[in-house]
Formats: structure tokens, sequence, C-alpha cells
């Protein structure tokens, strides 16, 4: 894709004229790689889940909420997403949700998850 | 003939009051033959042997009192009047009586014979002197009420009834025509209330002794159960007081899914033999993994009540609690345990276990790892230089210690998915085959584990321990339960 070169100013625009939604940015920026995962440093959920996608080969992108200026926005945006009590982790594979924890282990036990990362194009064996 | 129905509990018409039959057989049937009273009994304020009634047929046979309008409530209960004037013609040993006897234990009983005797002796009035002696002496003081006092009578009737029954009381048998004057029926109204008051007090204790008994006979068998079932509480029998209630509740329904279990599995051990169709089959294979999903179910209430009792394993036996992980059993360890018994297996069946078992390490990998970065987390929070601020140090350590519910979760919700994906790559026999192997190690493991508790020690003993180690063995009583898969 070559959207960081000329249409590196495109990209910026957007976050700012939609800086009001973050659930806008949510799917924007999942969709943007193939294994997506929000997180916050802190939370140790979210390691076991980084620690999943690591463990099988695959190279995740994370994005830490807790070092987003708006973060908090991405927070509640994602907590009324899954209707969660729990914010994070939530995982994205290519642009689709998966889900919080037990949405991946569930998919990955089932043998839906390897099928899913292969067709995104995060892994290959 | 509604008033002689025993256990009527109505207050209001219910009795002599307006019973024109004051014939023995008022009695309760209990009273009468000496029966155990159950509870039940108690509640009644029907027609019953009324001592009141029968004091005041001694007191006024004879006479035709119409006292309906004189009935203000001057029935207090209080020190009884002197009655010594009222029985001329009765044993002066009654005098003594009102005040010296003002103790409640023997008192009853003796009411309590005394109800027997007057029962079958209704028409002589010569008898029942204790009876009343101790009657009066009911009104003294609020008094722990507890024998063999059955008689139950009106309650707020009795305020009406006096003057009701008194034209009745005419027709009993009697003694001696007396006079009837204010203090008489003052006294007798006292005695009626202070009578009342005292088996509304009896009643009360003797529910509440009834509730006590019954909630420790159900501890008890609960306990027996779950003792039975291979299970120790902490390792301790004295210790269940050090139990946390999210916990013992959780140790109850324990042992019941256990008992459950047992039952399923020789569901499907006669299943399995009986050659059911497969759609047979498939019901009850289905019922077993709703059994297991109930238990998982019932884990998550409890890592919400007590998460500490789930990951120490003090749930469960000793051997199992040896081979726990995260607060349960290791979904890789136990496809390792089936991957050998469960042949034949298909091409695609042997592809779909092995990497079943591949993914499941993977996810307990992971989660092992997020639980080792919480610890280290928390370490880190306590441990902490200068402490500043020790409540907020620990604050934050409780905030960080409440994330242990959620991996608990996940590691329980990972073992209900690894059972169901095995349902799913399984043909229905070979899953009813499994399950009852699973069942069966883990009975094995239980099992395991009460022998090891009860094997031969070398305690203290110096002695040669061959002959103690045959008694010993010969005195272990494995349960039912334990070795009926081997």
């Amino acid at each position: 894709m070559h959207y960081q070169g000329d249409y590196y100013w495109g990209y910026y625009m957007p976050t700012r004229s939609i800086g009001s939604d973050p659930m806008e940015r949510v799917v924007k920026l999942a969709s943007e790689k193939a294994v997506v995962i929000f997180s916050l440093s802190s939370c140790c959920m979210c390691h076991a889940v980084k620690r999943l996608f690591c463990g099988m080969g695959v190279n995740p992108t994370v994005y830490e909420l807790d070092q987003d200026p708006r973060g908090k926005d991405l927070e509640t945006a994602l907590m009324r997403l899954l209707g969660n009590s729990q914010p994070v982790p939530v995982v994205f594979i290519g642009g689709k949700l998966i889900g919080a924890m037990d949405r991946v282990m569930a998919s990955h036990i089932n043998g839906t998850l390897v099928p899913l990362l292969k067709e995104a194009g995060a892994l290959w064996l | 003939m509604a008033n002689h129905r025993v256990g009527e509990t109505g207050l209001t018409d219910s009795g002599p009051s307006s019973n024109h039959h004051h014939h023995h057989h008022n009695i309760p049937y209990a009273v009468l033959h000496g029966m155990n009273v159950p509870q039940s009994f108690m509640h009644q304020e029907g027609p019953a042997f009324d001592f009141g009634e029968l004091e005041e047929a001694i007191v006024l046979q004879g006479v035709k009192i119409r006292n309906d309008e004189a009935k203000p409530p001057l029935f207090t209960a209080g020190r009884p009047e002197a009655t010594l004037e009222m029985f001329p013609s009765w044993p002066m040993r009654f005098q003594q009586t009102p005040r010296g006897s003002s103790k409640s234990g023997g008192e009853s009983t003796d009411s309590g014979s005394g109800v027997n005797t007057i029962s079958s002796k209704t028409e002589n009035q010569v008898e029942p002197e204790s009876p009343i002696s101790k009657k009066t002496s009911s009104l003294d003081q609020q008094q722990q009420v507890d024998m063999a006092s059955d008689i139950s009578r009106t309650g707020t009737s009795q305020n009406q009834s006096a003057a009701a029954k008194t034209p009745q009381e005419k027709r009993r048998g009697s003694t001696s025509e007396k006079q009837l004057d204010a203090k008489t029926l003052r006294r007798l109204a006292q005695n009626r209330e202070a009578a009342r008051k005292s088996r509304l007090r009896k009643k009360a204790y003797v529910q509440q002794l009834e509730s006590s008994r019954i909630k420790l006979t159900q501890l008890e068998q609960d306990l027996q159960r779950a003792r039975s079932q291979g299970f120790f509480l902490g390792g301790c029998a004295g210790t269940v007081g050090n139990i946390s209630s999210g916990a013992a509740i959780f140790d109850i329904e324990y042992s019941r899914w256990l008992e459950d279990d047992q039952r399923h599995m020789s569901e499907l051990r006669t299943g399995l033999n009986a050659h059911l169709s497969d759609s047979d089959l498939r019901i009850i294979v289905d019922s077993y993994i709703s059994h297991y999903d109930e238990i998982f179910r019932l884990k998550v209430a409890a890592a919400k009540a007590d998460v500490f009792h789930l990951i120490t394993g003090m749930w469960t036996t000793p051997a199992e609690r040896c081979f726990l992980w995260m607060g349960g059993f290791r979904p890789s360890d136990l496809i390792k345990m089936l991957i050998s018994q469960l042949d034949p297996l298909t091409e695609q069946q042997v592809m779909g276990i092995y990497s079943l078992q591949h993914s499941s390490q993977q996810a307990e990998e992971a989660l092992t790892q997020g639980l080792e970065q919480l610890q280290q987390s928390l370490i880190d929070t306590i441990a902490g230089g200068p402490v500043i601020d020790g409540m907020q140090q620990m604050a934050v350590a409780l905030g960080k210690l409440a994330n242990l519910e959620g991996f608990v979760r996940q590691a329980d919700n990972l073992r209900q998915q690894t059972l169901h994906q095995l349902s799913r790559i399984l043909t229905v026999r070979q899953a009813a085959r499994c399950f009852l192997m699973i069942g069966e190690y883990y009975g094995r493991l239980r099992a395991l584990s009460s022998l090891w508790a009860s094997r031969p020690r070398e305690s203290m003993m110096s002695e040669d321990h061959s002959c103690q180690t045959t008694t010993e063995l010969q005195m272990v009583q494995p349960s039912q339960n334990h070795f009926s898969n081997f």
C-alpha cells in the first residue's frame, strides 16, 4: 500500500477530524494491520494474549492505550463494542473483530484461529 | 365440628367459647396418649384441654354468671391473687404452692402428667390440685417453658371466653359451688394470660431447637458426603471455621457434582455395554458435557467469591492438587492421557487430537506467562522500596490481585473448550468412552489421595513394621466410589 507516502497527511487528517469518534478510530486502526491488539501496558491478560500470538509465530500490532493521548476514549469505545467491563485486550484479525481473551482462546481451541491468521496473511506455515 | 380439628390455627372462635361439648376428646389425641407431639401441633390454638376452663369449672360450678359486659381487660399477667380462700374444702397444702413453686423446670412436667390424669378423670374434681397450683405459679415470671406441657388452648379468645364459658362450666362435674367474685375472675384471667404467654414462649423455643437440629443434621450429612468422596477440607477436620463462606458453598456444590459424576459415568457405562444406538448414546454424552458445563459455571461464581480457594486447589484432593494448573486440570495433560487410549482413530481424528493438544499447550503457556507477569507486578508493588504510603501500596496490590479471578476464569474456559472440542472430533461411541476414561482417571486420582493419607507410617513406633502394615492395609476401607472403576 502506498498510503504512507502520498497520504501521509491524509493519514493524520482523519484522526484529528474524527477525533471525537473513537469508534471510527478503533475500526480504522484495526483494519490497518493483519493482527491488531488493543492493550494496556499494565494489563497482565493483555500480556498473555500477546504471548499467545508470539508463541504461534505471529507478529501482532499492539496499541497500548495508556500511552495514547486519547486512549481513554478508545477504551470506552472498546467496552461498548464488546459489552465487557474490561476494555482490553481486544483482538482484530484481518480487520475483523475476534473479541477478548475468552473468544480468542475458544477460537484457537476449536481450530478457527489459525485459518483466520493464514487468511489475513499473519501466518504462513 | 370444626373445633375438633387438630392443627387449627384460628385464634378467634376456637376453643371452649364456641365449644359446647366439654368432653375429654377435646384433648389432642397425642397429648392424651402421651405421644411425642410434633412441632406443628404447637401451632394450634384450637380446641383442646384448657386449664383455665377446668379451674373455672371447679370454681364456678353451679353458678350461672353472665359476665359478658363485665369483661374489662384487667387480665394482666402478674402475681397471683391470694387464692387461699378459694378452696376451703381442699387440703391445706395447696396454700403453699403459688409463690413457692415458681420454678419452671419441674412444673411443666408435672402439669403434663397432670393433664393425663385430668383427662381421664374429667368428672372427678378432687384430684387435680397440683395442676392448678402449678398453673398459678406459672404467672410468676418469664420462664423458659420447655417440657411436656402439651396443652394448647385458645389464645386471645381467653378474654372473651371466660364469660361465655361460665354458663357451660355449670355442666361439668365440680367439687364445690362457689360464689364468683371479681378477685377470682381476675386471678383466673391472669392465670390464663400467663399460661398463654408461657406456651407461646415455649413454642418459639421449640421451633428454634427444631430448626437448629435440622440444620445440624444437614451439615453433618454434607460433611459426611464430602468426606466419603475423598475430599479433604483443608486437610484437617477441625479447620472448617477457617474456610470462607464462598469456598464452603463451592465445596458442598462440588461434592454434589462428584456424586452426579458417578451417576453419569454409570450411565455411560451401561449405555456403552448395552450397545445403544448412536442417537441414544448422543443424549447421554451430551448430558455429560452439560454436567461439566455446570461445574465450570459453579467455578465462575466460586472464583468471584474466593479465588484463592480455587487457585490453591483447596477444593480438590492432595493428589489432584499436586498436578493442579491454575485452579484445575491441565488440558494438555488430559489429552496426553487420552491419546493412547482412544484408538482406533481415523487419520483426520488423529490430526484433530494432536492439533488440539498443540493449541491447548500454546494457550496454557500464554496464560501461565500472563500469570507470571501478574505475580511479578504484585511482588514489585508490595516489595517496593521506600514505603511512602503503605495504604496506597496495599490498595494497588489489591487491585492487581483482583486479576487472579480473570486468569482462573480463562483457564476454566480453556478446559471447557477442550472438552467440547474433544466431543466434536470424536464419534459418539469414542466420546462416550473418552468421558468415561476421564471420569475414571480423576476418580483414581482421588482414590490415590485417600490411600496416601491412610497409608501405614513409621510414626513414633520403632517396632516391626511388617505386621503393622498388614493390619493397617486391612483397616483401609476404600470407599465404594473410588474402586468401582478398577
